[in-house]
């Protein structure tokens, strides 16, 4: 009888286990689910690759429109509108933002509205291509054309006129160029401040520091707690040193990447550490000792043997530290600011794609849709940085 | 007869603990000696001694002295890394590096700063071959020297010795951790290499005493009971703690 009820206990414990952990995953994918459903939708190139200010392009077209009929492309969707005359195609969208406007799908090569004489600037050039928005004409008949109209009355519009004193487009804008290289250089300014000192601090630790010895005890309980530490105190810290450090050496003002990266460097300093020393600890003496019998020096030894030992132990930290600073946004507000750019410059202002979902969030409006959409670019960017590193990992272990 | 290692009046403590008791002994030159005793009775620290290993351990004192060639390897201006180049060491356990088995054996030669590939792929070569492993793994040299069965790589960490062309070769019970069969292959090995090395081997297997050395010492507690020729030590010891130990009694 008793080992009937012993079979029925372990029974319970065995499903209540799987019960919790399902419930641990359910919550997990739930959250993937909930991302990948608000923002698969704004998931483009365009928003990879594109700006985030948009350009006003402002032109006109005073000759006479040439009267051969353009042919509209066969892979137009129902809802777009051509005109034959002009040779482009408009159809009303969403902007990131939420708001309507005319999209323009299509501009035939040939077409006058490809390339216009600048309105503001004798002698220049502005190009009308797909992607950007219609805001805004006045026909040579003086009749307006609006967005708020909808794309099927501008291209009946454009059917009739001959000639355009004013045309007004847009880019799209809204893109996350700027803080996807602003994340690129933060990564690759943090690793190489970070892993060198972090990498060498563990290795003093566990391979030449005194044993027992009570400062390198309290130095390591110390490396312990700083990975701890709330990261917003490490960016008060950036803005407090790091900042003005760099301004004056480079003679700009504010915030910057190396301020930022120099700050994300102290955040992810205890973790290669701790994480490098676990490693070194998994390293049998049984190398160390083979090493110095074979006549090789100590630090033969450790660079040798133990640090390419260590190598796949370390790559982890090193992939533990990316995710870290891609997920940083607390202490990059303080150490670079949050004014999203186009063109990044190491020694100014420019964001984060963690901090750039703050800024989408925390507008008047916040943009659930675009938040998301950006979420899912850092997810996918943790996921291949990962892939790589098991793969490096897989290629050096012996 | 020519001695490799000279020990006189050898004390050696862990902290308070008497590891090894006014040791004197001399170990010649292209024999092989064994060292005997049961565990814990400081066989293993004498060996490590004599390329001092000890000095990775925090708390050991040492006092008397070993000569190596005439030169007192305690001496403050001894050169330690020049020693273990000379006096090489096969651990208990195979402990190959995780790399490929070309990258252990060139390790040693590669760490005192050869680096013409030529003259590495030679010293890997001969090494294998005098290990005994060249027409096993010659194919593979790329790959881990982890696939390795126990006693290939235990014979690669006596061909990894073997590279740095030492004149000693210590081995601190080398076949413990292998088969029978293993065990043979490095025996023969050891017989072998006895023609060009002079080898002080640890081993708690008697019959292996018995079978390869020509000299052997046998410890007790941390003391020297008795070392003479191996046939002596088998046939006629004159100590009787010695005939006790060797015939099963204790130990």
């Amino acid at each position: 009888m008793k080992s009937r009820k012993r079979f029925i206990t372990d029974k319970i414990y065995q499903s209540l286990i799987t019960l919790i952990s399902l419930i641990g995953l359910v919550i997990l994918i739930a959250v993937f689910v909930f991302v990948f459903n608000k923002g698969s939708s704004l998931l483009s190139w365009d928003l990879l690759t594109g700006d985030y200010y948009s350009t006003v392009y402002d032109g006109y077209y005073d000759s006479e429109l040439t009267t051969n009929l353009f042919v509209a492309p066969d892979d137009l969707d129902s809802d777009t509108y051509f005109s034959t005359r002009w040779g482009i195609a408009l159809k009303d969208d969403l902007d990131r933002e939420g708001h309507d406007y005319i999209l323009i799908v299509y501009v035939d090569t040939e077409s006058p509205l490809a390339n216009l004489p600048d309105k503001n600037n004798e002698g220049e050039m502005v190009y009308m291509a797909s992607g950007q928005s219609l805001d805004k004409i006045i026909f040579s008949d003086n009749t307006i054309m609006l967005s708020s109209k909808g794309a099927e009355a501008a291209i009946s519009q454009f059917e009739s006129a001959t000639g355009i004193k004013d045309i007004m487009f847009t880019t799209a804008g809204k893109g996350i160029r700027g803080s996807l290289i602003t994340t690129m250089y933060l990564i690759i300014l943090t690793l190489i401040v970070a892993l060198p000192i972090g990498i060498l601090t563990a290795i003093y630790l566990h391979e030449f520091a005194p044993k027992n010895n009570k400062l390198v005890n309290i130095l390591r309980r110390m490396v312990e707690m700083l990975t701890g530490v709330p990261s917003i105190i490490f960016g008060l810290l950036g803005a407090a040193v790091f900042i003005p450090i760099v301004s004056t050496v480079t003679g700009t003002e504010g915030g910057n990447l190396i301020s930022g990266s120099l700050t994300l460097a102290v955040i992810i300093l205890p973790v290669i550490i701790s994480s490098t020393e676990e490693t070194l600890k998994t390293i049998p003496d049984e190398y160390r000792q083979a090493s110095l019998a074979l006549g090789a020096t100590k630090s033969q030894t450790t660079f040798k043997v133990i640090l390419k030992s260590s190598a796949p132990g370390i790559l982890s930290a090193v992939l533990l530290s990316i995710g870290r600073i891609i997920g940083e946004s607390a202490a990059l507000i303080y150490a670079i600011g949050t004014s999203i750019k186009d063109e990044i410059i190491v020694t100014e202002r420019s964001t984060s794609l963690a901090v750039h979902i703050w800024s989408v969030m925390s507008g008047e409006t916040p943009n659930f849709e675009l938040a998301s959409a950006i979420s899912i670019i850092i997810l996918l960017v943790v996921f291949v940085m990962n892939l790589s590193v098991k793969m490096i990992v897989k290629k050096i272990s012996y | 007869m020519e001695n490799a290692f000279t020990i006189n009046q050898l004390n050696l403590k862990y902290g308070e603990k008497k590891a090894l008791d006014q040791i004197t002994m001399d170990i010649p030159k292209n024999q092989i000696t064994a060292l005997i005793g049961p565990s814990g009775c400081g066989k293993s620290t004498l060996l490590r001694t004599l390329n001092r290993m000890n000095d990775l351990i925090d708390n050991v004192r040492i006092d008397g002295d070993i000569r190596y060639e005439e030169q007192d390897i305690f001496a403050k201006e001894y050169d330690v890394i020049n020693l273990r180049t000379k006096v090489g060491m096969v651990f208990q356990k195979p402990n190959p590096f995780p790399m490929s088995i070309f990258d252990n054996i060139a390790y040693g030669p590669r760490c005192q700063g050869i680096k013409d590939r030529k003259v590495l792929q030679e010293i890997v070569e001969r090494s294998l071959i005098n290990a005994a492993l060249y027409d096993e793994v010659k194919d593979r040299l790329k790959e881990s020297a982890k696939e390795l069965s126990g006693g290939q790589q235990q014979r690669l960490c006596i061909a990894r010795a073997i590279a740095m062309e030492p004149d000693v070769i210590l081995m601190d019970e080398p076949t413990s951790a292998l088969d029978p069969i293993a065990t043979a292959k490095i025996e023969d090995l050891i017989l072998e290499l006895k023609k060009k090395y002079t080898i002080v081997i640890v081993t708690h297997n008697m019959q292996q005493a018995a079978r390869i050395s020509d000299n052997t010492a046998f410890l007790l507690m941390g003391e020297l009971i008795e070392y003479d020729k191996t046939d002596i030590i088998f046939s006629n010891p004159k100590e009787t703690k010695t005939e006790e130990y060797i015939t099963g009694r204790f130990g």
